[in-house]
């Protein structure tokens, strides 16, 4: 018993000293990777694209903001229109932390927009 | 005692939790867990190469398949349209085999021995499994329509599992005579590419149309009474291609009698269509052999599975996917197969690696090219619930869309092949 505590102990000081993002930031990524099973069959996860744009090394903000402007019809692509109608924010923030995550942009890419735009009630 | 291994693999991708620490280091110290896939397309390529990829080298991967290029099913139809060619729908298994070490076996599956966890090689070599992937696709029932049978395929083709099929189907439809009548025999449900059927005959009169063949006719004589977005293909064919598609309800045909491949002859109850310049039987279909020659098909002929993993309801260590399961409102499709093949990947990973597990999520969506920039879409996302797999949404293309849209759904269809190739392939 008294071993089994200190093998978990000593493994939670060598995961704290690891050089990796913080515990909070990672899960975001895995559970990104996970929500993102269906977003890459178009969207390819090396960056390339064609006929579909590329969604890698977004800004995470610029990321949740253009799946918001699904959300908000703001964009009309039916099938993106429902894919984020399914997405709540946690999740959002999560498929942007697992795309920026896996390149540089290989698109020209929007800055984010101000904070005033931004403020809008989710449902 | 905290080996680098086990340590590596919590590094990457997986959080950390008591119950990982328990269940993966006894499974690792037995050496690698073995993993095999039988099938090769949509649905075993993607299953393979996510359980290699994302299990830092603790499951041995070994996919059987007996071709050693893949030509998709999806797309075929843009082939035969003139729109894709050959080669654009043929792929390889060389970078699964070097970029995510699985062992590429080309053979066909003989048989499964589920007592001893085994799968017997054409050969008669054996491979052993800790858990097995079944993703066979599905098998023509050779017996469904009246005089035809594997011993007329090349005469009457079906061009329902890519490849040779495809390319005969090709050749024959490029040598109709301009006036000729060409017959679709439509399968009932359930069958593999809900649209592909009427795909096909849109891209059939297309090719027809683009050589100038506009006197030909399509005449579909089909086994449902109604099929996938059929009121916009309709509205697709009468704008499109005026006065060459007849479709026909089996309330109208009054059922296929007979076929004769000597004649290309077709007799229904309505009426005999002889000197057919071509008959394309798209017959029955079920589960591929080694899933039914293996107890894993029910009376349906098709496999039952639990929705919340792809487990096989007749054996816990196998898992089946793609067009050989009982998937309840997914589709049988390549979008279908490499969602569910996804999702299986995950927990096997989980039983085998201590990896995290999330529930699972499904998505389809199906496109159908109907002429040059005009392509229609149908799809939705899945969940397990009552039971099965159960759509929680749905979405589907308007008839009297702006044809803009419909340029942009088939730029979508193009860069979705691209993309999908890449995940299951590259």
């Amino acid at each position: 018993m008294a071993r089994q505590a200190h093998r978990l102990a000593g493994l939670a000081a060598i995961m704290l000293a690891l050089p990796l993002k913080t515990p909070v930031q990672a899960a975001d990524v895995a559970f990104g990777e996970y929500l993102a099973n269906e977003c890459v069959t178009c969207h390819q996860k090396t960056g390339n694209y064609s006929g579909i744009p590329s969604i890698t090394g977004w800004p995470q903000q610029t990321f949740v903001q253009a799946l918001n402007s699904y959300r908000w019809r703001e964009r009309q692509n039916p099938i993106m229109q429902t894919i984020a109608d399914q997405l709540n924010d946690d999740e959002m923030a999560a498929l942007a932390a697992y795309f920026e995550q896996l390149g540089p942009p290989q698109i020209a890419v929007e800055e984010p927009a101000t904070q005033t735009a931004n403020q809008r009630t989710t449902q | 005692m905290i080996t680098r291994r086990v340590f590596g693999q919590w590094a990457g991708s997986s959080v950390l939790t008591a119950a990982a620490v328990g269940l993966s280091a006894p499974a690792l110290a037995q050496g690698k867990a073995k993993v095999v896939v039988i099938g090769g397309g949509a649905g075993g390529a993607t299953a393979a190469k996510y359980i290699a990829k994302d299990s830092a080298g603790a499951i041995e991967v070994t996919l059987v398949e007996p071709a050693k290029q893949f030509v998709t099913c999806f797309h075929s139809n843009l082939y035969l349209g003139g729109v894709k060619k050959f080669e654009e729908i043929t792929h390889t298994y060389d970078k699964l085999a070097s970029a995510y070490g699985i062992k590429l076996n080309h053979q066909t599956a003989a048989s499964i021995d589920r007592d001893k966890k085994q799968v017997k090689l054409a050969d008669g070599s054996v491979l052993s499994y800790d858990r097995l992937v079944v993703s066979p696709g599905i098998d023509l029932k050779y017996d469904s329509v009246p005089g035809w049978g594997k011993d007329h395929e090349e005469v009457m083709p079906h061009a329902w599992k890519a490849g040779p099929q495809t390319k005969l189907l090709k050749a024959k439809l490029d040598a109709v005579k301009d006036g000729g009548v060409i017959i679709m025999l439509a399968p009932p449900n359930p069958f593999r590419c809900p649209p592909g059927p009427y795909e096909r005959v849109s891209m059939m009169a297309h090719a027809l149309k683009t050589a100038g063949k506009t006197k030909c006719k399509i005449i579909v004589l089909d086994a449902k009474d109604k099929f996938s977005k059929q009121a916009l293909f309709t509205e697709g064919w009468e704008a499109q291609y005026p006065g060459m598609v007849e479709w026909m309800a089996p309330s109208v045909h009054d059922g296929i009698k007979s076929v004769d491949p000597k004649t290309n002859t077709v007799v229904t109850g309505f009426e005999t269509y002889k000197d057919a310049a071509l008959v394309n039987v798209i017959p029955a279909q079920w589960a591929g052999a080694i899933a039914r020659d293996s107890g894993l098909v029910n009376e349906t002929g098709y496999c039952p599975i639990d929705p919340a993993n792809m487990r096989s309801a007749k054996d816990a260590n196998i898992y089946v996917i793609g067009d050989a399961c009982i998937a309840g409102d997914m589709p049988k499709s390549a979008f279908s197969a490499n969602s569910q093949a996804k999702m299986a990947a995950m927990m096997v990973r989980g039983e085998l690696a201590g990896a995290k597990t999330f529930p699972a999520r499904y998505a389809n969506t199906c496109w159908s090219q109907i002429d040059t920039d005009y392509t229609i879409k149908v799809g939705g996302r899945y969940e397990a619930k009552d039971g099965k797999i159960s759509a929680v949404e749905n979405f589907i293309s308007q008839t009297g869309e702006a044809a803009a849209l419909r340029k942009q759904t088939q730029e979508e269809n193009i860069g979705w092949y691209a993309g999908i190739t890449a995940d299951i392939f590259g």
